[in-house]
């Protein structure tokens, strides 16, 4: 007798409900054999962590403050993915984006609001989209493997990023340390009046719409969905593949370009080194977890927000060090993502087949 | 990650602008009410500056048996990550809250204006409010007499030093470490190797080996890991250690360090609020205040050398002298501080030259 | 027990089920020494799981085999290939890197640690010259030809002393006269004694080798019949549940002007091999140009150039006298060019999308389903709705994925599509490959309706009766090369067919007519 695993012929309903659940259960009995390990009740860890994150209005607002920037990035990825473009390069084109803004704020300071949002909005658009474009181009045009081009440039960006921060950009005022001066206050996102929650989520939540809107009714949506299902089949049909493929880069990386925007102008209100918390790779979990849906983009950002903004509490109120709290928060990916599994497959006992 | 603990208020005058003039005393809180939250760069396995910092938190506790358990947050990035662990602390009843990077400072800061009640403290930042004040040590003290050591060994008179950022609080450790040296041994250069970073044992040995390459006999350092002191002790060449007593790495070879006492500032600081006189104070304190100071002498350094550095400390600590009192010169040999003349700490927090004797250019 | 009885196989009561549908449904299947079975059905009707199911692949939910008097085991192919299975499957199971003899001895159990080569090649050669299956035991197999390696899996089978041989669908990778020979051995065999399984679409050589015809229908065992005893009409009923016309009604056309034509074609594969040598041809209003051949000697190829799909190194194409050479593929879509490709649910179909979001890959971006930037879904769903009842799809409904569908019916919807639009020229490739009798009749027919309308047609099969049932002309492609037009098919001769198939030129197999 041996198992084996069977592909599933569909995915009813209550699977797509089960899955996630069920490894939820999964994480929590592991990571609670590992707590109670640690002297700490892992009934009242959970309870700590889910207050904290969705306890009240400030958690709630903390973890929309985190999904705004994820749900940005994973709109970007989600469109390059859903024609298999395997856009790594997210973080990359955050920081470009970041970059872009910062520099609009330095050199065309404006005080009318809307016209220095505007220009701060477009140079990220423009510099992000043409990141990631470049390596949409390499692998139209060469094949050039866009996951290493695209991951490769994610460093490059990081490290022009840091050259302005030390160098031409720094703050005088800063003794010295990496940052910009603070952006004036025409370049700011306004506040939403729930806690730190910016304008940002305005932005967010049209790319959201936008996305389900692009891939669900336009000529251009359909396209990308034929060649991501079957480019065989796109060339089949006439579908310029190349053209298409640095066309959705730009727009990816103008996307993930838009959130490094909204995250310097909403939240920091200065560039200052490594001032993403890694959000671009993050945002591939978010969208992978979405299913490349829009919508439900919308909801895993927010409760991968609700993730980190909990983890803190094991460390504030459970005196647990930073290492437990990476240990259940990878627990819970970690489970959740390997549900994906048992979602496209069943394991069988049987002696069949060899 | 980096971190960027470092560096101080840039001048008085900024921060009264922030604070205001007249300043209230806060509301007393007895010492068994008082719940302190600690916010760290880095982990507190670090083995380096947040290990220090949580040595003077047990050393806090040690002092003040009522003061109930504190709670730490670990590798809390300079973002706005660091608005939310300081505000969750305080939500989850923190009254004294301490954070040990210097990009916290805004962050802080906004918290604080929305919590007026609760008691924050700043490392090496430079704003204040009413209810946050600041502290940093003067760690170009103790780098002086670990100079005074490294002249005295050196044979090549060639000293090296690995320093992690070109930043006023680096530079001033390297004049400083330089102007010790040349105080006994008038014909010592240092050379630096910039790392651009605080934390990175690749780099920081790399440094190490490629100044003993060019004929550096003593190497001191400002980096974070034991790196560098192993290089030293592999090459057999005298290493002065950084934030603790880093023999560890370098058994036969590790001179002295120049080191961290947080627990200073941290048991003050609850002692003040419980007593109800604590002031948002920009505390920048010295050997005086015991804040900084030597790690034990090896054996390789001389009785005499030892009292040298001794009778110096002596002179800093009564305050009848400190380190950069003129005269000084800078590498154009251009007289910076006239004989007689002190610099004030505002000049000490923003210096960007180098004193005579160091072979090397800052990075602009 | 020790006597060798007549009965080789008996199959009793086989159920098996995939998710809840039984694929196969208490079946029985007897199999006598010396007896060719013939086994029929459409897609879809179990032939390949009653097969797995002997052959050890698949373990049944009930019932028993015997084989030779002796209960087998399920579920193991060890123990089915010990007892005397051997299965030749449509897809070759072998190493292409390693030589003939390798691939024979491969996977026996209880070999000795230094292989007695000299013994097992001999052995090989005695066994192809007994049986005629002429192979050099020392090639290696990717060198081989596809006939070739058909030999070299019946081989197989006979080295490892099979007493029951499967054969899937064994003709439709060979020429005529590869074909004519397979039989021979196939008739070698049965004169001692072992069984045969023959699993085919194609009634005329059902009835030329088969002594017995079994036919299953969803799953269920529909009667057996003796071969000499039926007709193709009765068993192609027994296979549909009705009764089915085979004949076709194909009227005299005129054929019209020249609406494509390929002038000194060259291109090469996807693995950058030369696919095509100097192809020339000309399709004509109204009329069906067949091309036969066996499969991968650039068909697939020369489609896609005809499609404007693949790039030629050199040579030019014109639709209605105007050069198109390299011009964009969607410039020919849009000036009437429609191509039914051989892989449909790889290449012409995106299984994921629903039906009705596949009807509409050739037209999304015209009107009436394109409104500027957007698609006009309401238009999209009566378009999909049209082809569903003009071409007799049968689908849950047009939200249905069409990897849910059928063979059939995806090859129906992929005709609806290509066809709505009325094509100038239309290039099908297999269109009735895997079609059941009834969905086969269907696309000839559509295909001879386009030709009435005016169509110009280029069909490649590598179905002979097909293409000669249907095509007004014919060209036989040899590695690249056209080999000869033939402007009369039927007077022609299969046999002469055969030999340009296998590379003889049209001067040299009698000459053109």
């Amino acid at each position: 007798m041996r198992l084996k695993t069977q592909k599933r012929l569909n995915q009813p309903i209550w699977l797509e409900i089960a899955i996630p659940v069920g490894g939820l259960v999964m994480a929590f009995l592991v990571s609670g054999v590992f707590l109670t390990a640690m002297g700490v009740s892992p009934m009242e860890a959970y309870r700590e962590m889910y207050y904290s994150a969705f306890g009240d209005s400030y958690g709630l607002s903390e973890c929309m403050v985190k999904a705004i920037p994820l749900a940005m990035a994973a709109i970007a990825v989600t469109l390059s993915f859903k024609m298999l473009i395997w856009n790594i390069g997210a973080e990359g084109q955050i920081f470009m984006g970041a970059i872009a803004a910062a520099a609009a704020a330095r050199y065309f300071p404006s005080d009318n609001h809307v016209l220095m949002l505007f220009s701060m909005g477009s140079l990220a658009i423009l510099a992000g989209g043409l990141w990631a474009a470049f390596a949409g181009y390499l692998k139209a045009r060469w094949n050039v493997n866009e996951i290493i081009t695209t991951l490769m440039m994610n460093y490059i960006a990081i490290h022009l990023m840091d050259y302005f921060v030390y160098g031409p950009w720094r703050d005088p005022a800063s003794l010295g340390f990496p940052m910009t001066a603070p952006f004036p206050q025409s370049a700011r996102l306004m506040e939403m009046g729930w806690g730190r929650v910016h304008s940002g989520i305005i932005l967010a939540a049209i790319l959201i719409f936008m996305a389900w809107w692009v891939f669900k009714m336009t000529r251009w949506g359909y396209e990308i969905r034929v060649i991501g299902e079957n480019p065989k089949a796109a060339t089949f049909a006439g579908i310029d593949y190349v053209k298409n493929v640095v066309v959705v880069m730009f727009i990816s990386g103008a996307i993930a370009g838009l959130a490094g925007m909204t995250e310097v102008a909403g939240l920091q209100g200065r560039l200052q080194h490594g001032f993403s918390g890694g959000f671009g790779y993050t945002a591939i979990i978010v969208a992978w977890l979405s299913r490349l849906n829009p919508i439900a983009i919308a909801l895993v950002a927010f409760l991968m927000g609700g993730l980190l903004v909990g983890g803190e509490s094991l460390q504030i109120v459970m005196g647990l060090p930073i290492a437990s709290t990476l240990v259940v928060q990878g627990c819970i990916l970690f489970f959740i993502l390997a549900g994906e599994f048992f979602r496209r497959y069943r394991i069988v006992i049987a002696k069949e087949d060899v | 990650m980096k971190r960027h603990k470092v560096a101080a208020a840039l001048a008085l005058s900024l921060a009264v602008l922030v604070a205001g003039s007249a300043i209230a005393a806060m509301k007393m809180i007895p010492m068994q009410d008082i719940k302190t939250g600690f916010i760290y760069i880095g982990p507190v396995g670090d083995g380096g500056y947040t290990y220090m910092h949580d040595q003077g938190r047990t050393y806090m506790h040690e002092q003040n048996p009522d003061l109930p358990k504190s709670v730490i947050v670990e590798n809390v990035p300079e973002g706005p990550d660091a608005a939310r662990v300081t505000e969750t602390l305080v939500r989850r009843g923190a009254n004294v809250i301490f954070g040990n990077s210097f990009g916290y400072m805004d962050f802080m800061l906004d918290v604080a204006k929305r919590y007026p009640d609760v008691y924050f403290m700043h490392c090496s930042g430079y704003k204040t409010a009413p209810n946050m004040g600041t502290y940093f040590g003067r760690m170009y003290q103790p780098r002086y007499l670990s100079g005074i050591v490294a002249g005295a060994m050196t044979k090549s008179n060639i000293l090296g030093y690995v320093a992690a950022q070109p930043i006023p609080e680096v530079i001033r450790g390297i004049n400083a470490f330089t102007l010790g040296a040349r105080s006994v041994n008038p014909n010592v250069t240092v050379k630096v190797i910039w790392l651009f970073s605080w934390f990175d044992p690749g780099k920081e040995k790399e440094a190490a080996k490629a100044l003993i390459d060019a004929g550096a006999d003593v190497i001191g350092m400002h980096a974070d890991s034991g790196a560098a002191p192993q290089a030293c002790e592999e090459a057999g060449v005298y290493v002065i250690g950084y934030n603790n007593d880093m023999s560890q790495f370098a058994p036969t070879k590790h001179l002295t360090a120049p080191i961290w006492n947080w627990g200073a500032v941290y048991d003050y600081t609850v002692k003040q609020v419980s007593q109800g006189v604590w002031q948002p104070d920009q505390i920048w304190w010295g050997l005086k205040e015991n804040m900084v100071g030597l790690a034990p002498f090896s054996e390789a350094v001389p009785k005499s050398l030892v009292e040298t550095v001794e009778s110096r400390k002596k002179a800093i600590v009564s305050g009848e002298w400190d380190v950069f009192w003129g005269p000084i010169w800078d590498q154009n040999g251009e007289l910076k501080v006239k004989d007689n003349e002190k610099m004030s700490d505002g000049e000490m927090l923003g210096m960007d030259w180098f004193v005579q004797g160091v072979e090397a250019s800052i990075p602009k | 027990m020790t006597e060798p009885s007549t009965l080789l196989v008996e199959m009793r009561g086989i159920t098996k089920s995939f998710q809840g549908i039984k694929a196969n449904d208490q079946v029985d299947l007897q199999l006598k020494r010396g007896e060719v079975l013939a086994l029929l059905g459409e897609n879809g009707a179990g032939k390949s799981t009653l097969m797995n199911v002997l052959s050890g692949i698949y373990l049944p939910d009930s019932g028993t085999i015997d084989i030779d008097g002796k209960r087998l085991s399920f579920g193991s192919p060890h123990d089915a290939i010990a007892a005397g299975i051997g299965m030749v499957h449509q897809h070759f199971m072998l190493v292409p890197s390693q030589t003939v003899w390798e691939n024979m001895v491969l996977g026996l159990p209880e070999l000795p640690q230094v292989l007695p080569k000299a013994k097992i090649i001999s052995d090989i050669r005695d066994i192809s010259q007994q049986y005629g299956l002429d192979v050099d035991p020392e090639a290696i197999i990717w060198q081989l030809s596809i006939g070739e390696q058909q030999r070299v899996e019946i081989l197989k089978s006979l080295y490892r002393k099979a007493q029951v041989l499967i054969l899937d669908e064994p003709t439709a990778v060979l020429t005529p006269q590869e074909a004519k020979n397979l039989f021979h051995t196939v008739k070698r065999m049965t004169k001692e004694g072992r069984g045969v399984i023959f699993i085919s679409h194609k009634l005329d050589e059902v009835m030329e080798i088969s002594d017995n015809v079994m036919v299953l229908r969803k799953g269920k065992l529909v009667g057996i019949v003796d071969t000499k005893g039926s007709s193709k009409e009765k068993i192609a009923e027994m296979m549909v549940g009705r009764r089915v016309n085979l004949e076709l009604d194909k009227k005299d056309i005129v054929p019209g002007k020249i609406v494509l034509s390929l002038s000194q074609a060259n291109a090469l594969s996807d693995r950058g091999l030369k696919a095509l040598n100097d192809v020339s041809l000309e399709l004509r209003e109204g009329q069906i140009l067949g091309l036969a051949g066996v499969a991968g000697n650039g068909q697939t190829e020369l489609c896609q150039v005809m499609a404007g799909l693949r790039k030629m190194t050199s040579g030019k194409l014109f639709l209605n006298e105007v050069e198109v050479t390299d011009l964009p593929p969607r410039k020919l879509i849009d000036s009437g060019v429609r191509y039914i490709p051989a892989d449909r649910k790889g290449t012409g179909m995106v299984s994921n999308m629903d039906v009705r979001e596949n009807s509409t890959l050739k037209r999304y971006w015209r009107s009436p389903v394109a409104k500027g930037m957007l698609i006009d879904w309401k238009a999209v769903l009566k378009h999909a709705m049209g082809i569903v009842k003009d071409f007799n799809v049968d689908t849950p409904s047009v939200e249905t994925p069409v990897r849910n569908l059928s063979g059939g019916n995806i090859q129906k919807l992929m005709l609806g599509r290509e066809l709505s639009d009325v094509p100038k020229v239309l290039i099908a490739m297999n269109p009735t490959w895997g079609l059941d009798v009834a969905a086969t009749r269907f696309v000839r027919e559509q295909l001879l309706e386009e030709r009435e309308k005016g169509a110009a047609i280029f069909l490649i099969s590598e179905d002979l009766d097909e293409l000669l049932s249907l095509s007004d002309r014919m060209a036989v492609i040899y590695r690249g090369k056209i080999m000869g037009m033939i402007e009369d098919p039927n007077t022609f001769g299969i046999e002469r067919i055969g030999m340009m198939m296998a590379g003889t030129r049209i001067e040299d197999a009698g000459g053109a007519i």
